[in-house]
């Protein structure tokens, strides 16, 4: 069973990727055209992020908290002030650290915090969530690439 | 290449590694009569091997490659056996399915035997080919365990075999080899090898963790010298699950299969992740300046005229059902029929097309290979969702 989950859906599906991004993109060029650069940025960097949560879909634990994390901001811009916490705030679990003999604690909490959605997990599945974050941080990198080099020729 | 790179190292090594490549040829045609399931042969023994390089270089003959890494194998003994034991269960078993026929050794060969232990250990560490758990593959090293509880000087009863038998050593093996074949199909193996594990004065069993697709339980076998409670064999089916991932994890990250180490890796990963984020950020502020330079009225006619069928039916596809539950899961202020809408757009993506992906030169491209594959709801209802998100975050 891990294996099966571990082999499968292994390639991030770049045309879904591309659409939901470029799309974003297209909305923001339309709506946000009087923003200042730094705003701009921001909220291409949260569609990035988005449209990358979106492609990866629900089963991956940090595309959830991906877009919870972007819906929760949108949220909390539109009604002032954030009043609640994250809905996976209360999820948090106490995770053993069983086998300090593999890695020393702080990696694996350097990388809780690096990869979203993460921080309540075991070391096997913190590993799986890294490598299927890397996959589709890879291919939104390279989409953003081949944005900016066709739109800069 | 293969077979001259083989042939170099058993002429230079003939002295010491043909011992052990006899081991393991021996322990394939174990696994290759145990699958066989000859009940006609019970007395099967395993073919001898030369003892100087006339059998390696028959053997040679046929499994080329697969005899330079099992002659690799042996050399490269850095790797935890706990992992490689894991692996070499599955990997012995894919080796079988493979080549049966290469397994035959020619007979008529001077035996040469070390210790039964030796081969397992050998055996334990081919990692060869790609790691398939089976529970043949699980029974094979249980066997060649209870094996190694027969003393060797036991004399070789069977001659029957169209393999040569083998003076010394197993003539009960087939008989240990069908019990612990049962005993690991049964459910309480464990206990099988553990009851021989501490019989046998010098067993060197593997650690097998089968694969938990086609048996219900997760057999784990204690290795030589290592405690056979629970708690152990499930952290260390535990900790091989995360050799695993980190093995995965390596091959993804560029330039991280050269390093050993858990923790350099881990580093590796960290560094990944973090340079793909910054990058993420880089971009996305180049694509700001460049953005109002960008056209996009094609790409919004694109983006509004796909609004081909309606694909609101979940039946569509399997994950569409469970997509709109979590669009439900999720609720936000910004409106659920878009949500529910962009996971259906999703779920009725059949195929990709690498050329859009390639070719994001103009909005324009996008229309011909889009009208084809997407089509959702009409109007703006899916992209007023990143509207009215970006629009609040300003």
């Amino acid at each position: 069973m891990n294996r099966k989950n571990s082999n499968k859906s292994r390639n991030p599906n770049k045309p879904t990727l591309a659409f939901y991004f470029l799309r974003a993109l297209a909305c923001i060029n339309k709506k946000t055209s009087m923003a200042s650069y730094n705003q701009r940025s921001g909220t291409i960097k949260r569609a990035a992020y988005a449209s990358m949560a979106l492609a990866a879909g629900p089963k991956r634990a940090w595309s959830r908290a991906v877009l919870c994390r972007v819906l929760w901001w949108g949220s909390s811009r539109l009604h002032g002030f954030p009043t609640r916490r994250r809905p996976r705030a209360f999820f948090h679990r106490r995770v053993r650290v069983a086998d300090p003999k593999l890695r020393e604690p702080s990696k694996a909490d350097v990388l809780r915090r690096l990869v979203p959605g993460a921080k309540a997990m075991d070391l096997s599945r913190l590993l799986e969530e890294t490598a299927h974050y890397i996959q589709y941080l890879r291919a939104q990198v390279l989409l953003m690439q081949n944005v900016v080099g066709s739109v800069s020729d | 290449m293969e077979p001259t790179r083989s042939s170099d190292a058993g002429s230079g090594n003939s002295g010491t590694y043909t011992p052990e490549i006899a081991e393991s040829i021996r322990f394939e045609e174990e696994i290759q009569s145990l699958m066989r399931e000859n009940t006609m042969h019970p007395g099967l023994e395993p073919p001898p091997v030369g003892g100087g390089g006339s059998s390696f270089t028959a053997l040679l003959g046929l499994p080329a490659n697969q005899a330079v890494e099992l002659l690799h194998e042996p050399e490269s003994e850095e790797s935890p056996a706990v992992a490689i034991a894991s692996a070499s269960g599955g990997e012995m078993w894919r080796f079988r399915l493979r080549d049966p026929k290469a397994l035959t050794l020619p007979s008529g060969c001077s035996p040469t035997f070390p210790s039964n232990a030796a081969l397992v250990e050998r055996a334990a560490r081919l990692s060869v080919f790609a790691t398939e758990d089976s529970p043949e593959a699980a029974s094979v090293p249980s066997h060649s365990g209870d094996r190694s509880t027969k003393p060797k000087a036991e004399p070789a009863d069977s001659d029957s075999q169209p393999i040569c038998p083998i003076p010394g050593e197993r003539p009960q093996r087939p008989a240990k080899r069908k019990e612990a074949d049962k005993g690991n199909k049964v459910k309480g193996p464990a206990k099988k090898t553990k009851s021989a594990e501490e019989g046998s004065a010098k067993g060197a069993e593997e650690n097998t963790s089968g694969s938990g697709e086609k048996l219900p339980y997760v057999h784990v076998r204690a290795r030589r010298g290592q405690a056979t409670d629970s708690h152990s064999l499930a952290e260390r089916a535990r900790r091989e699950k995360i050799n695993a991932r980190m093995k995965l994890l390596q091959e993804l990250v560029p330039g991280c299969s050269k390093i050993s180490g858990t923790a350099l890796v881990l580093d590796e990963i960290i560094n990944h992740v973090q340079s793909l984020q910054r990058q993420v950020e880089v971009l996305s502020m180049r694509l700001a300046a460049v953005n109002p330079r960008i056209d996009f009225s094609g790409l919004d006619s694109f983006l509004s005229a796909e609004c081909g069928r309606v694909t609101v039916g979940d039946g569509r596809c399997g994950g569409g059902m469970e997509q709109s539950a979590w669009m439900e899961a999720t609720a936000v202020n910004e409106g659920r029929r878009q949500q529910q809408q962009i996971w259906h757009v999703d779920s009725v993506h059949p195929h990709p097309t690498p050329s859009v992906w390639e070719r994001v030169d103009s909005p324009h491209l996008f229309i011909n290979p889009g009208t084809s594959l997407f089509g959702y709801d009409p109007s703006n209802s899916v992209a007023s969702l990143h509207s009215n998100q970006l629009k609040t975050e300003l």
